[in-house]
């Protein structure tokens, strides 16, 4: 792993909403070609860190490097056009709106005409073959798992070197879950750096590189997926040594 | 300089304001000239439209400019009165105030439900329909052509001079601002505080947001009446001319320089645009873009208006009044943690509940028991339900199915403020804590449903309204203390920190003696001290009797704490049970941690 | 029929102001009760480029949209933009709106100025009423530009991301959307709009100071019962309000045009306070 294929860096990062600080120190690196999953607790403010890197919520220490740059007070809609494509939890398309509006939306931030757009429109529908069927009909038809992959496809119109997918599989059934994984996993291949936000631990541990688990806004474990134990990561959920759940689950 | 203000503290609010109305009766015996005296009337009248605006704007958060047609409604009811030989100017006044309020009340019922632009726009509208309605009935009013012919005004018989009718308007303007002054000054204007800032928050105080918004509106058609019927009689002539659209501009304008959020800046606001303005060398060229500008500046500029400035200015003086006199925080931080008293729960149930909103499921066929003198704590991933499950609880959404009842007092189905008053309080996941109230008045208006006091019982300072005033007093302390706030109850509440505003939100629930308390994330935010403080401060309630049920993101605090545990997931109970059953249940482990919990420790990965 | 000719055309003048309230409404959920104001202007406008400048009237239409276009960008950086709270920025617009009335009778003072039509005021006969050419063409106007908007929105890149905007502010950003210029390039755009619709509103309703006032709120109530956000609401919303007032001023008396307008704004506001012709939105958590 060469310094060169890092993206995404993130040290000590501080955040939150007004004086509400969730986010008190967060560390984490996103490299080309990699997935790196954010792990947490309900409320342990992987959203949050999330809503931060990519400008929604300011930062209030530390520090978001992307490409080599600082990006200190840069605008949400900046980062979009530097590459960086943001996958909202809850599966946030435009309800209003076609199939096919929200990927030509998707893709506004690459400044390009729309015929252009249209193009890379198919080759959306090419990945995810549901989309085009249903292409003029509004996104509220869809039922979940489809609005996520739309969420998915809208933000790879941008045609991102950053990929962040805030629980892409939150409240979807287990078979579509698994599908939507393969996909994410499949994204890698393009060279594309992916953060992952889940829930789901198990299946997105299998496809991820490195992992970032948060406990009540801090960092509590890194390191590369391949060595992780479940041991660590309960410790790492509920918190150092009264981590009675851990100690349940371990025997 | 400090001492000087100290002692001018000390004088009653209504000192300086009392002064003014005496200096003001006195001034035609000074030698004010017809010109002058003309101008103070016109501008008492002027003062009085706004103040009754302000009631509306600046106290319910509501613009509804119906104030000129109530203003023309007391008008031309004391001129057809007048000329129909009622010339007594008292019954005058009462006549003209009550048509004003039947207009109040005719506009406000269907107007208020809208709120917002609606409300603005539909009394915009009815302004502009003053000179059609005057036109219709052009018989007796005169149509554009105005009323003339109005009798003399008489008091007890005798025909008023001029100079008497000066001293009647100024009375009048007394009194008016003294019964506005009380109704403000009391648990009622913090409870209009609370309402505008936050109708949310205000129907969770038991407050029906409807019926105080309507006697705001209601009230405010009083001094508009008055004003009309004063305005018939000092030039026995009326005409549509005096109710225009341009008026109406005047008067708005106004109130948002004077302050709207104010009792006295509609004194100032009127002034400044009657005399100011009226002076000024080619008013009528550029009356309009001045009054524009006092618009358009006034709401982007100072929000509270002239009277937002002076409260300012007075608040940071006591402030460096109060450093100076050593009452600083530090001094007087004794903290006598009370006693809980024995507190009356109810048993929470909740049945089969189910709630959809469009196609989603949000709950499906949810089913909980919050027993008294137990903690009952519900938990679960985003989006499953929790807040909507205490949402439905509070009475904010209707169930689709399903009973909720408190002991055997069904709840679902009534709006939030009844449910409020059956015994539910909550707090909040972001503290909702209305701006421009001290801490101690910010929870004193947890009381305001659970111990009546009627306006008028304020506006005349009752034996009964203050015997409640004292008791909201020592209510608001025992429970600031009870959660270590004890020592700030002047404190601007919003600017607490964010832990304490949490621990104010505790107070504010307790101290309507709730039968059961809904914590929304509490904990959130809080640091380890406040953590305890809180913690130990759920355990206290818990043996004093009430039924707590909390929705807590914090594992930990829940293990410690809950006697139950309800698991949401999607929408659904997925399990409950004691803290030592959840905490085994392999299947909980796994909505938490996305893990079959068969495994064995080892990698989870590339086995 | 003359009548509803009359009525009609006096309709499609609202419905362009409601149309403008529409544009600000989808673009930033507010409201800018100086929109008939500024249509007010484009009158004079038009007025003082045909009338007293002698220029042909495409110029002077362009003219108005760029005085006009400005005015209204300068509004929405000193009224809208610094103020965040709702009330107030009913009472900033509101005082931009007063503003501009009083700055138009001091230009030009309280009488009302006829503006003559580019295509000639010879009185048609049609369907068995006398129509004059300028209400045919404002009811053609109003319908084009609604057909036209909607296709922009629809089929433009721009106009799929203000209607992304419109629904989900954030996530518009999250797109790459500068909301804030595009709320306020909106804006200026109404601006553009009233101005050169100065050109058809001037002949029909003429030039005169206090046309705001009553303007903005029939506007209102067109918005009202075509639904807020709706574009082609406003067509129907028109429609009903013209012939409301038209019939009821014909049949029961003048003083009851207002009268009945204000009733069907009360009627529909309790009855379905989103609009007669919105779907209600379902909330959804």
């Amino acid at each position: 792993m060469t310094e060169e294929n890092i993206l995404l860096e993130v040290e000590h990062l501080q955040t939150g909403y007004g004086d509400l600080k969730v986010v008190r120190d967060v560390s984490l690196t996103v490299r080309s070609g990699q997935i790196t999953v954010l792990l947490g607790r309900n409320g342990a403010g992987k959203t949050t860190t999330l809503r931060a890197i990519t400008g929604l919520n300011r930062t209030y220490g530390g520090e978001v490097r992307y490409l080599g740059k600082k990006l200190g007070e840069t605008v949400a809609h900046r980062r979009v056009a530097q590459g960086m494509s943001y996958v909202q939890e809850g599966k946030r398309v435009f309800h209003e709106l076609t199939i096919e509006q929200n990927l030509l939306l998707g893709g506004f931030s690459t400044k390009s005409k729309k015929r252009a757009l249209l193009e890379a429109v198919q080759e959306i529908y090419e990945f995810f073959p549901i989309l085009g069927d249903k292409r003029s009909l509004p996104a509220s038809s869809m039922s979940g798992g489809q609005q996520q992959m739309l969420a998915i496809g809208q933000a790879l119109m941008a045609k991102p070197k950053l990929l962040i997918l805030d629980e892409p599989s939150q409240g979807l059934a287990p078979a579509i879950m698994k599908e939507v994984m393969e996909r994410v996993h499949s994204l890698k291949a393009t060279g594309l750096g992916i953060l992952l936000v889940e829930q789901a631990v198990q299946e997105s541990l299998e496809i991820s590189d490195e992992v970032s688990v948060l406990d009540m806004g801090r960092t509590s474990l890194a390191g590369p997926a391949s060595s992780m134990t479940l041991e660590q990561l309960q410790e790492a959920y509920f918190g150092t040594s009264e981590s009675v759940p851990a100690k349940q689950m371990a025997e | 300089m400090l001492a000087l203000w100290l002692k001018i503290r000390a004088l009653p609010t209504w000192a300086l304001p009392l002064l003014l109305g005496i200096v003001l009766l006195l001034l035609p015996s000074l030698g004010m000239n017809y010109g002058m005296t003309r101008q103070v009337i016109l501008t008492l009248l002027l003062a009085l439209i706004v103040s009754g605006l302000n009631l509306n704007l600046g106290y319910a958060g509501e613009l509804a400019m119906g104030h000129i047609a109530m203003y023309a409604a007391g008008a031309y009811t004391a001129g057809l009165i007048g000329k129909a030989g009622i010339t007594e100017i008292w019954v005058q006044l009462l006549v003209g105030a009550l048509a004003a309020l039947v207009v109040g009340l005719v506009s406000g019922v269907p107007g208020l439900r809208l709120g917002g632009w609606s409300l603005a726009m539909t009394s915009f509208f009815l302004i502009l329909l003053i000179p059609d309605v005057l036109s219709i009935f052009k018989e007796s009013t005169g149509g554009r052509n105005g009323l003339t012919g109005i009798a003399t005004p008489t008091l007890f018989g005798e025909p008023v001079t001029e100079n008497q009718y000066y001293v009647l308007v100024v009375v009048i303007a007394i009194l008016w601002f003294a019964f506005m002054r009380n109704v403000v000054v009391s648990r009622h204007g913090t409870a209009f505080q609370v309402l505008k800032q936050s109708p949310v928050l205000a129907s969770s105080l038991g407050i029906s947001v409807f019926r105080m918004k309507l006697s705001a509106y209601a009230l405010g058609a009083i001094p508009a009446g008055l004003a009309g019927v004063l305005f018939a009689n000092l030039d026995m002539f009326i005409s549509p001319e005096a109710f225009t659209f341009t008026v109406a501009m005047t008067v708005l304008a106004a109130s948002i320089f004077g302050g709207s959020a104010s009792v006295y800046g509609a004194l100032v606001g009127a002034g400044v645009l009657q005399f100011g303005l009226n002076q000024a060398t080619n008013f009528q060229e550029y009356g309009l873009i001045i009054t524009g500008g006092f618009l358009l500046f006034g709401g982007v500029l100072f929000s509270g208006g002239i009277a937002g400035v002076g409260q300012k200015i007075v608040r940071k003086l006591d402030y460096k009044a109060a450093e100076q006199a050593g009452r600083s925080k530090g001094s007087s931080a004794e903290n006598a943690v009370a006693d809980v008293e024995v507190l009356q729960g109810a048993n929470l149930s909740v049945q089969t509940v189910s709630k959809a909103f469009g196609g989603n499921k949000a709950l499906s066929q949810v089913s909980l028991e919050a027993k008294p003198g137990a903690v009952t704590a519900i938990i679960g991933p985003n989006g499953s339900g929790k807040t909507t499950l205490l949402n439905m609880i509070s009475g904010y959404y209707e169930t689709d199915e399903g009973v909720i009842a408190l002991d055997d007092l069904q709840i679902q189905g009534q709006p939030s403020y009844k449910v409020a008053r059956s015994g539910v309080s909550r707090t909040f996941q972001t503290p909702n804590i209305p701006k421009n109230l001290s801490v101690i008045e910010a929870v004193e208006s947890g009381r305001y449903s659970t111990q009546r006091a009627s306006i008028l019982q304020a506006v005349f300072r009752t034996p009964k309204f203050r015997r409640i005033r004292r008791e909201d007093r020592s209510e608001a302390q025992r429970v600031l203390n009870l959660v270590g706030l004890g020592s700030q109850l002047n404190a601007d509440a919003d600017s607490l920190p964010l832990g304490n505003r949490r621990l104010l939100e505790v107070a504010r629930s307790l101290i309507g003696s709730p039968k059961v308390i809904l914590l929304d994330e509490v904990a959130s935010g809080l640091d380890e001290d406040e953590l305890d403080v809180l913690a130990d401060l759920i355990l206290r309630l818990r043996e004093a009797g009430l039924t707590v049920v909390i929705v807590e993101h914090n594992f930990q605090l829940v293990l410690r704490l809950a006697d139950v545990i309800y698991v949401l997931a999607q929408g659904s109970v997925m399990a409950h049970g004691a803290p030592a059953e959840i905490e085994k249940n392999p299947r909980v482990m796994e909505e938490y941690l996305g893990i079959v919990s068969d495994s064995d420790g080892t990698s989870l990965v590339g086995a | 029929m003359t009548i509803i000719w009359s009525g009609m055309a006096i309709g499609a003048v609202y419905a362009l102001v409601a149309i403008g309230y529409n544009i600000v409404f989808i673009s930033q959920k507010t409201f800018n009760f100086a929109q008939a104001s500024l249509m007010m202007l484009g009158a004079f406008i038009t007025y003082v480029g045909i009338v007293v400048m002698q220029l042909p009237w495409w110029l002077v239409g362009i003219m108005a949209a760029i005085i006009v276009g400005l005015i209204a960008a300068l509004e929405e950086r000193i009224a809208i933009r610094p103020v965040k709270d709702m009330h107030n920025l009913l009472v900033t617009t509101l005082g931009a709106s007063i503003i501009l009335q009083g700055v138009a009778q001091l230009i030009w003072g309280g009488e009302p100025y006829r503006v003559p039509f580019f295509a000639g005021d010879q009185v048609i006969s049609l369907f068995g009423g006398n129509v004059y050419p300028v209400e045919l063409v404002l009811v053609a106007v109003v319908i084009l530009l609604v057909i036209g908007l909607n296709q922009f929105s629809k089929h433009s890149l721009i106009g799929i991301a203000l209607m992304g905007m419109s629904e989900d502010r954030e996530a518009a950003q999250l797109r790459g959307v500068d909301v804030r210029r595009f709320a306020f390039l909106a804006f200026a755009f109404t601006g553009v709009l009233a101005g050169f619709l100065g050109l058809f509103v001037g002949p029909k309703t003429y030039a005169v100071a206090t046309l705001g006032a009553s303007l903005a709120l029939k506007g209102f109530v067109v918005l009202a019962i075509g639904g807020f956000g709706s574009l082609t609401g406003t067509l129907a919303g028109g429609l009903i309000v013209g012939l409301t007032e038209a019939l009821a001023s014909r049949y029961i008396g003048a003083d009851f045009a207002n009268l009945s307008v204000f009733l069907i704004l009360v009627v529909i506001l309790m009855a379905k306070p989103s609009g007669l012709f919105n779907r209600q939105k379902e909330r959804t958590v």
